[in-house]
C-alpha cells in the first residue's frame, strides 16, 4: 500500500516525533517530583490510597507509588495469545521499545486508579496487568481481550506501534474496568459509552502521568500513533470529535460531536467507535469549565457512576448521562459547580441529562 | 462474481473494504471452490470483544458478518486471498446505504 507524500504533510507533522511520550513524561515527572513532599521518593514508605467516600477533594500526589503485578508478553509477530512472557513486575527494562512503554503505560495506568479512585488493578483485587505485544504482523490494532490488553506494531505506513500512546494504553486497560464494574454491553449506546468510559479514562492517565490540568491538556486519543505520513493529531479528539484526522489516506475523522449527528450503522458493533465522540465531548467539555486536575472532578464523578451498580448493561447516553449528574450531586453537593458543569456538559451535546427527582425543578431545556 | 470484505471497528474505528472480482483473477476456479466450502449463515455467535475487528463478507447471494475471533477455516482463507489480490479502500461509502455515502458533518 505504497503511498505519495505531500510536502505540506511532511512539514505539518515533522515535530510530531518531538511529542514522543517517554521523554515529556519523565520531564514532567521530575518537576512533580520537585514539588512532591519527601516521602513520595523513592524508598519511602507507599502513601495509604485515599478512602472512597472522603469528603474533601483529594490531595493527589501525581508520582506516588502504587504497586502493579505487570506481566508483559511478546508474541513474536505470531497471532497466538499470549505469547512469551519477557518482562515481570520489577524486572529490568528489556531495551524492546514496545515491551518497556506498555510496562510503563500499565504502570502510569494502574497508579491513576490506585491512587486517585482506590482501585487497586483492574478487579480492584490487585488481579496482575497482562499485556502481549508484537500481535500479529503489521496488526493495525490494540484490543482488550476479556483477560489482557494486545497491541500490534502497526504498518508502518499509517499506523507505528500502538503502545507509543499512553492514552491508549489506559483505554485498553479501562475496558478491562468497565467489564468488572458497569459491564456496559458492547453494542449501539451501550457498548459506544463503553468505548467513551475508556477514552475518558486513557485521558485521565495521559493527563495524570503529565500533572496536566484540564485547560492543558490536549484531549486527545492516541497522539503519536500515526506515521508522519498522515495528516492528523490521533485517533481521537474529545474534545473536538471530528476534527482528529483529515487526511487522503486515511479519509476525516468521522466522529459526530452531537446527538443529532448520532450514527446508525450495523458497522463497528453499532457504532461504538463513532458515536463514543458525543459523551466524549460533554465530558471534556465539563472538565474544561472546572478547568483544574480532571481527574479531581470529572474522573472521579464518572468512576463513581461506573461503580455505582446503578447503570444497566444496556445503559442509553440519557441514562449514563443522568447517572453521572446523580453521581456528581452526591459527591459534590445537588447545584454545585461540578454538577452544574456535567448537566451542562450533556446539553452542549444534545443528550437529555434528566436531573435528579431533587433538582426536576432547576432543571434548563 | 465479487467478493467484498469490508473490516470495521478496531481501536481506530476505521472501515477498509477490500472488492475482488473473481472472474478476472488468475484461479477463478479455486475461488469458486473456496467460496462453496465456506458455511455460509453457520458462524458461531461470539460477544464482541473490545476494540477487535468486525469482518463482513458478501458474495452475492451470501452475506456473513463475524468477529475477529471467528475469522478461521475457509473464511480465514477467503479474507487472505481477497486481501492479497487487492489493496483496500479507506472509510469508503457501503453499498446500497446512500446515508453513509451522502453523510457528512454539518459545518460548525
Amino acid at each position: 500500500m505504497p503511498q505519495i507524500v505531500p510536502p505540506y504533510l511532511l512539514d505539518r507533522i515533522a515535530d510530531a516525533g518531538a511529542e514522543r511520550f517517554p521523554l515529556a513524561a519523565e520531564a514532567a515527572r521530575r518537576s512533580l517530583l520537585h514539588d512532591a513532599p519527601r516521602r513520595a521518593l523513592r524508598g519511602a514508605p507507599p502513601i495509604m490510597p485515599l478512602p472512597r467516600d472522603d469528603d474533601e477533594l483529594p490531595t493527589v500526589l501525581p508520582d506516588a507509588p502504587s504497586t502493579p503485578d505487570r506481566r508483559i508478553s511478546d508474541a513474536g509477530g505470531r497471532e497466538t495469545l499470549p505469547g512469551r512472557l519477557v518482562r515481570r513486575e520489577d524486572e529490568p527494562a528489556t531495551g524492546d521499545e514496545s515491551v518497556d512503554d506498555a510496562y510503563d503505560g500499565l504502570g502510569d495506568t494502574h497508579r491513576l486508579f490506585d491512587r486517585v479512585f482506590g482501585r487497586d488493578s483492574i478487579d480492584g483485587a490487585g488481579m496482575p496487568l497482562e499485556a502481549t505485544v508484537h500481535f500479529g504482523r503489521r496488526y493495525d490494532n490494540a484490543f482488550w481481550d476479556g483477560e489482557r490488553m494486545v497491541f500490534g506494531d502497526g504498518d508502518g505506513e499509517v499506523f507505528r506501534g500502538f503502545t507509543d500512546s499512553l492514552s491508549v494504553i489506559g483505554h485498553e486497560l479501562a475496558h478491562g474496568v468497565t467489564e468488572h464494574t458497569a459491564g456496559l454491553r458492547y453494542q449501539g449506546q451501550s457498548g459506544a459509552l463503553n468505548e467513551h468510559v475508556s477514552d475518558a479514562f486513557g485521558a485521565l492517565v495521559e493527563q495524570y502521568a503529565l500533572g496536566q490540568d484540564a485547560g492543558a491538556a490536549t484531549w486527545l486519543i492516541g497522539e503519536g500513533i500515526f506515521t508522519d505520513e498522515v495528516e492528523g493529531r490521533a485517533l481521537r479528539s474529545m474534545i473536538e470529535p471530528g476534527t482528529a484526522y483529515d487526511d487522503d489516506v486515511l479519509g476525516r475523522d468521522p466522529q459526530p460531536d452531537h446527538m443529532r449527528d448520532y450514527i446508525d450503522t450495523a458497522d463497528d458493533n453499532g457504532g461504538v467507535h463513532l458515536n463514543s465522540g458525543i459523551p466524549n465531548r460533554a465530558f471534556a467539555l465539563a472538565a474544561r469549565e472546572l478547568d483544574g486536575f480532571a481527574w479531581e472532578h470529572v474522573g472521579r464523578i464518572w468512576y463513581d457512576a461506573l461503580t455505582s451498580g446503578r447503570l444497566g448493561r444496556d445503559a442509553t447516553f440519557a441514562e449514563f448521562a443522568a447517572e453521572t449528574v446523580r453521581t456528581a450531586e452526591a459527591r459534590f453537593g445537588a447545584g454545585s459547580r461540578e454538577a452544574r458543569a456535567v448537566e451542562r456538559g450533556w446539553q452542549a451535546v444534545g443528550v437529555p441529562g434528566e436531573p435528579s427527582e431533587q433538582a426536576a425543578g432547576a432543571a434548563a431545556e | 462474481m465479487d467478493v467484498i470484505v469490508q473490516r470495521s471497528g478496531g481501536l481506530a474505528g476505521a472501515r477498509l473494504t477490500w472488492e475482488v472480482r473473481v472472474d478476472e483473477q488468475p484461479d477463478p476456479d479455486e475461488w469458486y471452490i473456496l467460496i462453496e466450502e465456506i458455511p455460509w449463515g453457520e458462524p458461531p455467535p461470539v460477544p464482541p470483544e473490545p476494540d477487535r475487528f468486525v469482518y463482513r463478507i458478501e458474495c452475492p447471494p451470501n452475506e456473513a458478518t463475524l468477529a475477529e475471533r471467528q475469522l478461521t477455516g475457509p473464511w480465514r482463507q477467503l479474507v487472505d486471498r481477497v486481501q492479497e489480490a487487492t489493496d483496500p479502500k479507506r472509510n469508503a461509502p457501503l453499498p446500497g446505504d446512500p446515508r453513509e455515502a451522502s453523510r457528512r458533518r454539518p459545518t460548525r
